[in-house]
């Protein structure tokens, strides 16, 4: 077991002076604290002994509202039940679940704290007891990994004068992928010649059930005649399936990009792989760091957003995976 | 925008409307104002938000209320505070009637908190106390759903009977807090009295003082259950009902229709002496309410010596001179609502004499009687008499034949020209003015000096003070008597002397000025001489009972509500220093690592040899293994550092001073030890491992 370095007399000083809650005034608040320290000017100015109660009463409110909003704030249970995905600079569906051994919460925002999401989700009313979900559309600016260090927990309650924070700690990351766009430039070619079962021309008819015959246009691929029912009908029959031809693209990220340059690729690719992907295509993706085999299908292309928003972040963190809250 | 919870609007509307009630019960708001707030009031429990689309035509017509406002300000008929709180009323009319958006409902909270602060500016009312209160759950009601309701997603019901659990009980505490708050916090002002200028709504003056009485009114007054007149006496009576007269004045020329006075105003005094002081004395606090409406001050009879007024005026309280007048009346300098002032009457058997103040021309109208007067007056008087010429005996049968044959009633019909031959010879019925007259003309008529006095008769016991009523005014007879001076005589029969109003009202109107007499002791009047006290009865020892022998000792024992005073307050603290403990919850902590710090730096100042990263445990393991002599001061220290630190067993007061004196005797001793040893058999260096 190892004693802890000693921090700096300033650290120490601003953990020693660091209050459990940080409180902050709201508007209403400012106005309120305003007309109480009038009234009691006036208290004080004119003795009237009616100033004195009503400045009793004001002042009664105000340690009520922390008393108050202190009660909602304890006994919390906050984790993250995180998003399904999140794309830079566009809304995404978070949550968080909250819960409390007793008593009421009351008009709970919460928001992740110092990160650079923005949005929150509010709550209403926390039963005792049960966990509630708590939905917001938050927004995160680039892609790439966020660092998540706490949920902050904010209530105005009772009156709206003050707003009274608690930020649970609670590590966590949220990877953002590139931003949804539409890719200007084509994908390029499809990879040619044999590549496992792709290169053979056996599955290059499409896939999935007959979907119907139809008379072969000029320039088809004579491949896709159906001879026996072309031999019946006495002209050629194209046979056409569920899904079209199968294609394989490899998409290549290139090396030296930095900044604006390589977020515009970014998100340029993984416009380009939704859309091959979209229609039916296998699509492999190729990094300066690692590559991913070309596959099909919504899986691949989380894979592709995934490894898309990594880059440029590759030490950010090693365990990124097992951290994830997304 | 979704549509605001309707209750939380209502519960905001309201919370205006009490703002607004709490300054309406001081009664000097204009009746414009009043009507145009209760309008919109009205519109706005009813949802119509008349403003929503006309806000420049509504900012328009403040403005002109506004302008108004000034000039009335300007001109002197109104105060700055009325106009103010006109104004701010105004406001929240206009803003209950417009959207309910965000603003609307600060602005319309705002302006409520400001009418109530103008509200204790204006009036010294307990309704406003109930006002005050009503706006302070109100507003917070609105303001919580508001905040709940902001935090509900939409087509979400407002958990509304959720939301009043927590928040009253909260407001409880708050009403409490403000309690304790106004009775602990010292009064730091000069001014120890609060506004009690406001006449209070419905409070039209009604005493009926004027310069003249005259025959022939309804009456009407007897009827009137309003407080008047508040009066503490010392000593005190400790009689439920007073069988007591209250004399404002009297009057001593009759022409038939009104008396009136001869002599005019006198000499202005703080202090006016009627008559030379008896032994006995007996002393009046006195204080003339709003209702009463008139500025001559009022005394029990004989009136000795009345003054040190105080006038509550709007602007504020201040002394007023006294001024004598004919009949031996004494008033206010200033014009003010209410009055407070102090009495001396002689006591009751005491032998009056002529009053200090009355000159010879008042003396000769005591047998003056009117030019026209009916001849059957003097020769019913004579009759009654019987020849009997003893002043008292003579008024005591003429008030006897006058409460035997004649009928007291409040209906009068019409004006008769001659109202005193109506009364004893047509109607032969009347109210006590009819009464007074007829045995103070009979008495003059058959040589006998005699005088109206008016005033109030009786007065009801409440909170260890006497209340005397509008009804309760009254006139009777001051019959002079040789060697007494003015003796009281009254003619009107005993049942109808005091208050004719309805016993109900009367019960009732008791109960709320016992309140509002209770409001004005512990709340308007209170002072710091009034903390002072209450401070000093916590701790002043009891009184001994009034059977104990004179001779026991007292005690020396503070009283048993001392001590629980200080235990109440030893709980606060205690509490209070339990509170603060949490927040200080990482201490041990601390505590632990400060005095890991304090072990560091005495073995580095001690040169005591450590690896490169060893630990304080691995440190001590390294001696104890080698046999060092520090080993022995080093165990238990380290052992309770990591129960502090990580065991949850915190350090004890004064125990890191007691292991460190320790390890610092044990390091000397190793110091000492390794000065006499030989140079070459130093420890082992540091060494990376």
């Amino acid at each position: 077991m190892k004693a802890p370095a000693r921090p700096s007399f300033k650290a120490r000083l601003r953990a020693f002076l660091r209050p459990p809650r940080t409180l902050s005034v709201t508007k209403t608040g400012r106005t309120y604290l305003v007309v109480t320290f009038g009234v009691g000017l006036g208290a004080l100015n004119t003795g009237n002994n009616l100033l004195y109660l009503l400045l009793g009463l004001l002042l009664s409110m105000v340690v009520v509202s922390g008393v108050l909003s202190e009660r909602c704030l304890r006994d919390l249970t906050v984790r993250r039940v995180g998003a399904d995905a999140a794309f830079a600079r566009e809304p995404f569906a978070y949550r968080w679940a909250v819960s409390r051994k007793a008593g009421h919460g009351f008009a709970l925002t919460f928001s992740e704290d110092l990160s650079p999401l923005t949005g929150t989700g509010k709550l209403g009313h926390l039963h005792a007891g049960k966990e509630h979900i708590v939905r917001a559309d938050l927004a995160a600016p680039h892609r790439g990994p966020v660092s998540l260090s706490g949920v902050r927990v904010t209530t105005t309650w009772p009156l709206g004068l003050f707003a009274k924070t608690r930020v649970f700690s609670l590590e966590g990351m949220l990877l953002v992928y590139p931003r949804r766009g539409y890719a200007c430039k084509e994908p390029g070619p499809a990879e040619k010649g044999p590549r496992g079962e792709a290169g053979s021309p056996r599955h290059l008819d499409g896939t999935g059930d007959v979907a119907g015959l139809r008379e072969l246009a000029a320039n088809e691929d004579a491949r896709r005649i159906h001879w026996l029912k072309s031999a019946a009908a006495g002209r050629l029959l194209k046979v056409e399936r569920e899904r079209e031809e199968r294609r394989v693209w490899k998409l290549a990220l290139e090396t030296g990009l930095t900044g604006d340059a390589l977020e515009r690729r970014c998100e340029e690719v993984a416009a380009q792989a939704h859309q091959l992907l979209d229609a039916g295509h296998e699509v492999g993706l190729q990094l300066p760091e690692r590559t991913l085999r070309p596959a099909a299908g919504a899986s691949q292309e989380r894979r592709i957003l995934q490894a898309l928003a990594w880059v440029g972040f590759e030490d950010a963190d090693a365990g990124a995976d097992s951290r994830e809250a997304a | 925008m979704k549509r605001p919870l309707r209750l939380r609007l209502v519960l905001r509307d309201l919370a205006a409307g009490s703002a607004f009630g709490a300054m309406a019960v001081s009664g000097q708001l204009p009746l414009w104002a009043l009507g145009l707030f209760l309008g919109a009031l009205v519109l706005a429990l009813c949802d119509v938000r008349l403003v929503a689309r006309h806000s420049r035509l509504s900012a328009l017509g403040l403005l002109v209320a506004a302008v108004l406002l000034g000039l009335q300000l300007t001109s002197g008929a109104m105060n700055a505070v009325v106009a103010a709180c006109s104004f701010a009323g105004l406001i929240a009319a206009q803003r209950m009637l417009s959207t309910p958006d965000a603003a609307a409902e600060g602005q319309t909270h705002l302006t409520g908190l400001l009418m109530v602060a103008g509200g204790a500016a204006l009036s010294g009312d307990m309704t406003y106390a109930l006002c005050l209160i009503a706006f302070g759950v109100l507003a917070s009601l609105s303001l919580a759903l508001g905040v709940v309701e902001a935090a509900v997603p939409d087509g979400e019901p407002v958990p509304v009977r959720a939301v009043m659990r927590p928040l009253s009980a909260g407001l409880a505490f708050a009403v409490a807090g403000a309690v304790a708050f106004f009775v602990l916090f010292p009064r730091l002002n000069w001014a120890m009295v609060g506004p009690r200028s406001a006449p209070g709504l419905g409070a039209v003056s009604s005493a009926g003082y004027s310069n003249t009485v005259r025959l022939g009114g309804a009456g009407t007054i007897k009827g009137n259950p309003r407080v008047v007149l508040r009066a503490t006496l010392t000593p005190d009576p400790e009689r439920d009902a007073l069988d007591a007269y209250w004399v404002g004045r009297t009057y001593d020329t009759f022409d038939g229709m009104e008396w009136a006075n001869v002599v005019g105003a006198k000499q202005t005094e703080r202090q006016i002496t009627l008559r030379p002081a008896s032994d006995t004395l007996l002393h009046q606090r006195i204080e003339l309410l709003p209702a009463y409406g008139a500025r001559t001050l009022i005394a029990l009879e004989m009136p000795s010596r009345l003054g040190n007024a105080m006038a509550h005026t709007p602007t504020g309280t201040r002394s007023s001179p006294v001024q004598l007048q004919g009949g031996g009346e004494v008033r206010f300098t200033i014009a003010a609502p209410s009055y407070t002032y102090e009495a001396y009457s002689l006591p009751p058997d005491a032998r009056t004499g002529m009053s200090a103040g009355l000159v010879q021309a008042e003396r000769d109208q005591l047998l003056a009687v009117p030019e026209h007067l009916d001849p059957r007056v003097a020769r019913l008087a004579a009759q009654v008499l019987q020849g009997e010429k003893e002043p008292l005996a003579a008024a005591r049968k003429l008030a006897a034949f006058l409460q035997r044959d004649y009928a007291y009633t409040l209906e009068q019909a019409g004006t008769p020209e001659d109202p005193l031959a109506d009364f004893l010879f047509v109607r032969k019925a009347g109210h006590c003015e009819h009464f007074a007259t007829a045995l103070t003309l009979m008495l003059r008529t058959q040589g006998i000096g005699a005088r109206l006095a008016t005033g109030f008769y009786g007065g009801t016991r409440v909170d260890g003070g006497y209340l005397v009523r509008a009804g309760d005014a009254h006139a009777w007879t001051h019959v002079l008597v040789p060697g007494r001076g003015f003796v009281t005589v009254d003619a009107t029969p005993p049942s109808n002397r005091t208050s004719q109003g309805s016993v109900l009202l009367e019960k009732l109107l008791a109960f709320y000025e016992a309140v509002e007499a209770r409001w004005r002791n512990s709340v308007v009047d209170y002072s710091f001489r009034d903390q002072f006290e209450l401070a000093s009865a916590l701790v002043r020892p009891p009184r001994r009972p009034a059977g104990s022998p004179a001779n026991e000792a007292p005690s020396r024992l503070p009283p048993p509500r001392a001590w629980v005073t200080a235990a109440v307050v030893a709980f606060v603290v205690w509490r209070a220093a339990r509170f603060a403990s949490r927040w200080t919850g990482r201490a041990p902590t601390l505590e632990a690592t400060r005095f890991l710090d304090r072990v560091d730096a005495l073995l580095q100042r001690a040169h005591v040899p450590r690896m490169e990263q060893e630990t304080l445990e691995d440190l001590t393991t390294r001696l104890a293994r080698d046999g060092h002599p520090l080993a022995l001061a080093m165990t238990p220290l380290t052992r309770r550092y990591l129960e502090a630190r990580f065991g949850g067993r915190a350090l004890r007061e004064g125990e890191a001073e007691h292991l460190l004196a320790t390890l610092r005797r044990a390091l000397d001793a190793e110091a000492a030890r390794r000065a006499v040893k030989p140079a070459g058999q130093a420890g082992p260096t540091a060494r990376a491992s």
